[in-house]
């Protein structure tokens, strides 16, 4: 038995679509690696798409993808994630598994307020495989909390548990603000527990469960991972053994420059100093900036000028983080270094308590907000009706707000 | 129902004749109405009085007995009664209460107290239920709230012999926490008791997503499994939990200064302090024998093929962010009890020390940040506290819950101190917990230590604090008008309770096919 596991492909995440397509050329790359390691079948833990509706160009891709799969008789079994997850129940997933392109193994039935739930066993190998789906803000712990575990956990056989949660035992210090669940809210006994969600890479073997795996991003999802992942991965499973597979589509070249005591000329000239004498094919150049600036203003750094000469260099991409860079001027104002998605964590636990509404806690107003903010970023279809948008987005609305 | 008249005495030391057929109890509560409002007295000691000289007692009480003698002198119920002594504690005008500086009338009556007498005690900001009011040994319809923001920055301690409902009353002021955002509580449990691994417990709160339970062995679902990583250990946390010497000590803080976060694995390595690798200029190699021997011990690791091997809640490779965790769980006002029933003494006040170490530092940063008022009270509930506030321990040196006992209150930081012993802490520290909540104490030397240092006057309630029946407590505050007595509920009784209002929520498993 041989299976690959894959997670967060995040198809269509990044807003450039130079980058965008990367996500997209990332998963291409890593099914012809499962292909070509003659996988019996392939998991995605979660997160396959960035938003529940992906744009026309990036899903065109990813189904001639898993029909070349399906073609070759290799299942492609998932779990929805935090991002590709709709609480309306109107996800891209639905349509690629009603079209047979894929297997959502989070399914089930409620018991008594309970949930069952049931496996799905891969033909050609007899694994029997089940999971659970993620949610914006940790949602889904309510779930796990009312999960009957007894009858999975008593199922005979080689069995995967899907899941797209951070495990707090796992936590690594970076990850440490991140909403996670104990590794006691998983079902016990399976053999193989395939992860997705944090983008780090980790396996291990957990006493009492099995092997709790991570892949990791299969392509970098915003700055921070460019600089510190690089690149991403996807595991290859062949019996015991276990192997990580990078996927590489671009170089990438971090530079990181601390600007304590210096103005914009000597920043300019640093960065300069560092790309002198190199050739950057087909990579991706992160140049970030932060301290505080001895004179002048952030306007003052010629970054033109260092792009103009990176991509002379022949760069595929080059992108500046300069989120953490003040001047002496404004060294009063508050700056929280972060990516898009840290800020606005912050600025919702910020705020959080400020309106009192009977039943709701601050967790639960973290959730809602959260799926409010998922819900209403939706961005209108290709060939939709704006009077179909709006009442998709109505309708998941509703349903978030209990109306 | 009137249930005696004032006939002597002084202030403070009210004498009260008792009517013949009614019963008046050590620690009830009556009242006299005067002109000037209702004054609240309660019993401190009760005597016997009689018009019969003591000789002539005897020898009636001696005929009753040898020769069977029904005789009487005179009408019983007019020659011999009951005399209470009793207490001013409150004069209630227009439903407030105020210190009563007069004494009643001359053969004024004082009856029973009424639940309308009471109604000035009504519940504070951030109210926190603690029991019901208790008149001697009946339980009032009363229910004693405290400030609980105040009442646990404040410190609280709760005195009381083995067997007299500590456990009890820790469960419950728990179980009435759990759901309120004005304070987060750390527990050590060193019984595991409070979860309610197999019994009744906090998990069975409606709110038990505000509880967050830590434990090393068997862990229940939803609880989280107890590990830290050893970088997170500072040589500091040490203090008042293990003994060791002062040169001990500068070596673990040469090798922090020089390993920085991996100094535990570099002492253990035996990695040199400096190029030339000569530990001896900086201390004698038993010393740094004897501080590995303790740390392998304390920290329960193995030193093998010269590598570290980690055993028990202490690692190399987990745990990373668990000290954070607790932090961030105490911040958002939630419980946190940590299983520390598989833990010697001494690693229990090491966890105990690091989670309060990085509290404490926390809101000192958000005091001078000027963020203090929006974060929750932090207490950190501490069993057999003269094991860290003793005057032995102190004598060695302040630790982490010395400083919060001294210092705590100006950064929303309070111990909740459990303790048979309160002799043994320290009368400062002692008087500095502004909420003692005593249960029945038989030791005398333990209640006069109680009583020294009570927020009230309590010198006349040596006996009221000795005769203190299982379930009874007296509320001692400076957050109370005076001492109160209450009675504790048994906690499956308030469990039980609160599950009748309990409203079934329609669960969404939206996704789940």
């Amino acid at each position: 038995m041989k299976f690959a596991h894959l997670a967060d492909c995040h198809i269509g995440s990044w807003r450039d679509p130079k980058l965008r397509d990367a996500s997209t050329l990332a998963f291409g790359k890593a099914i012809d690696k499962c292909v070509e390691e003659n996988v019996d079948f392939i998991l995605v833990a979660g997160d396959l798409f960035n938003t529940s509706l992906p744009s026309i160009d990036g899903l065109k891709i990813v189904v001639s993808k898993l029909k070349e799969v399906k073609d070759k008789e290799i299942g492609v079994y998932i779990v929805a994630g935090s991002h590709d997850f709709s609480p309306s129940g109107k996800t891209m997933l639905d349509v690629l598994e009603n079209a047979g392109l894929i297997v959502n193994v989070a399914k089930g039935e409620v018991v008594e307020d309970k949930i069952k739930l049931n496996f799905s066993v891969d033909a050609k190998t007899g694994v029997k495989i089940t999971g659970m789906l993620g949610k914006k803000g940790g949602l889904e712990k309510g779930y796990y909390e009312n999960l009957m575990t007894e009858d999975i956990e008593q199922e005979e056989g080689y069995k995967i548990f899907m899941f797209h949660s951070l495990i707090t035992e796992l936590k690594p210090k970076s990850l440490e603000k991140v909403d996670s669940h104990p590794i006691s809210l998983l079902p016990k006994k399976f053999n193989y527990y395939a992860g997705g969600h944090p983008h780090f890479v980790h396996n291990e073997v957990q006493e009492g469960y099995g092997r709790i795996t991570y892949p990791g991003p299969l392509f970098p999802n915003n700055f921070k991972e460019l600089e510190e992942l690089g690149n991403g991965g996807f595991y290859i499973v062949e019996d015991e053994k276990i192997e990580w597979h990078p996927i590489q589509i671009y170089n990438t070249f971090p530079i990181n420059i601390r600007v304590e005591h210096k103005v914009p000329e000597q920043i300019r000239d640093e960065i300069l100093a560092q790309i002198n004498n190199k050739e950057f094919n087909n990579t991706i150049v992160t140049i970030r900036v932060s301290g505080v600036l001895e004179s002048g203003k952030i306007s003052d750094i010629n970054f033109k000028e260092i792009f103009n000469q990176i991509y002379d260099k022949s760069a595929y991409f080059v992108m500046k983080n300069t989120n953490a860079l003040t001047t002496k001027e404004f060294e009063e104002i508050k700056v929280d270094a972060g990516s898009v998605k840290e800020v606005e964590e912050n600025l919702i636990k910020e705020h959080l308590g400020q309106v009192k509404v009977e039943g709701m806690d601050n967790a639960r107003e973290e959730g809602l907000i959260k799926d409010l903010m998922h819900s209403l970023s939706t961005e209108k279809k290709e060939g939709e009706r704006v009077v179909d948008f709006e009442k998709r987005v109505k309708s998941e609305i509703s349903k978030l707000v209990n109306l | 129902m009137v249930k005696g008249r004032v006939l002597s005495g002084e202030y403070g030391g009210i004498l009260v004749r008792q009517k013949s057929d009614e019963k008046i109890e050590l620690g009830e509560l009556l009242i006299s109405d005067t002109p000037d409002g209702k004054i609240l007295l309660q019993v401190f000691d009760l005597i016997y009085g009689s018009q019969i000289s003591q000789l002539n007692l005897e020898l009636i009480s001696g005929m009753k007995l040898e020769e069977d003698s029904d005789m009487e002198m005179m009408d019983a119920n007019l020659r011999n009664y009951n005399l209470a002594r009793m207490k001013s504690l409150a004069l209630v005008k227009n439903g407030n209460a105020g210190l009563c500086k007069s004494l009643p009338s001359f053969f004024s009556e004082v009856r029973e107290v009424r639940k309308e007498d009471l109604k000035f005690l009504t519940a504070p900001k951030n109210p926190l239920f603690l029991g019901n009011l208790r008149s001697g040994t009946k339980v009032m319809d009363v229910d004693i709230f405290l400030d609980g923001e105040k009442v646990f920055a404040h410190h609280i301690l709760v005195p009381g012999t083995t067997g007299r409902g500590k456990s009890v009353l820790i469960s419950n002021l728990l179980w009435n926490s759990i759901d309120k955002d004005y304070c987060g509580l750390l527990v050590l449990d060193p019984h595991d008791e409070y979860y309610g691994r197999n019994k009744v417990g906090l998990k069975d709160h409606a709110k038990k997503e505000n509880l967050a339970y830590y434990t090393p062995r068997e862990v229940p679902a939803g609880a989280k499994t107890l590990k830290i990583n050893l970088e997170v250990i500072k040589p500091q946390h040490f203090n008042g939990v293990a003994d060791f010497s002062d040169p001990q000590k500068q070596a673990m803080l040469l090798y922090y200064k020089k390993y920085g976060k991996e100094w535990i694995e570099a002492i253990v390595l035996e990695k040199p302090l400096s190029e030339d690798n000569d530990k001896q200029k900086f201390f004698r190699e038993e010393t740094l024998a004897v501080v590995k021997r303790q740390l392998l011990y304390l920290l329960d690791m193995d030193f093998a093929n010269n590598q570290l091997h980690c055993n028990g809640v202490f690692c190399l490779n987990a745990g990373n962010t668990t000290i954070h965790d607790i932090c961030s769980e105490l911040e958002n006002g939630k419980i946190v009890v940590v299983d520390t029933s598989s833990f010697s003494g001494a690693v229990e006040l090491l966890v105990g020390s690091l989670v309060t170490t990085e509290v404490f530092n926390k809101y000192k940063y958000y005091k001078t940040k000027g963020e203090l008022a929006s974060k929750p009270v932090v207490s950190i509930v501490l069993e057999e506290a003269p094991r860290v506030l003793g005057k032995d321990v102190l004598e060695n040196g302040p630790n982490i819950f010395s400083t919060i006992a001294r210092e705590g209150r100006k950064f929303k930081v309070g111990l909740t101190a459990i303790t048979q012993l309160p002799s043994l802490i320290p009368r400062q520290i002692l008087a500095n917990m502004n909420t003692k909540i005593i249960l029945g104490i038989e030791m005398k030397p333990e209640r006069q230590a109680i009583i020294d240092s009570a927020s009230q006057d309590l010198s006349d309630d040596d006996r009221n604090i000795a005769s203190l029946d299982v379930g009874e407590a007296l509320i001692t505050s400076n957050f109370s008008r005076f001492a109160m007595p209450i009675s504790i509920p048994f906690f499956e009784d308030v469990v039980r309770e609160s599950k009748k209002g309990e409203e079934s929520v329609k669960k969404d498993f939206s996704g789940i096919q």
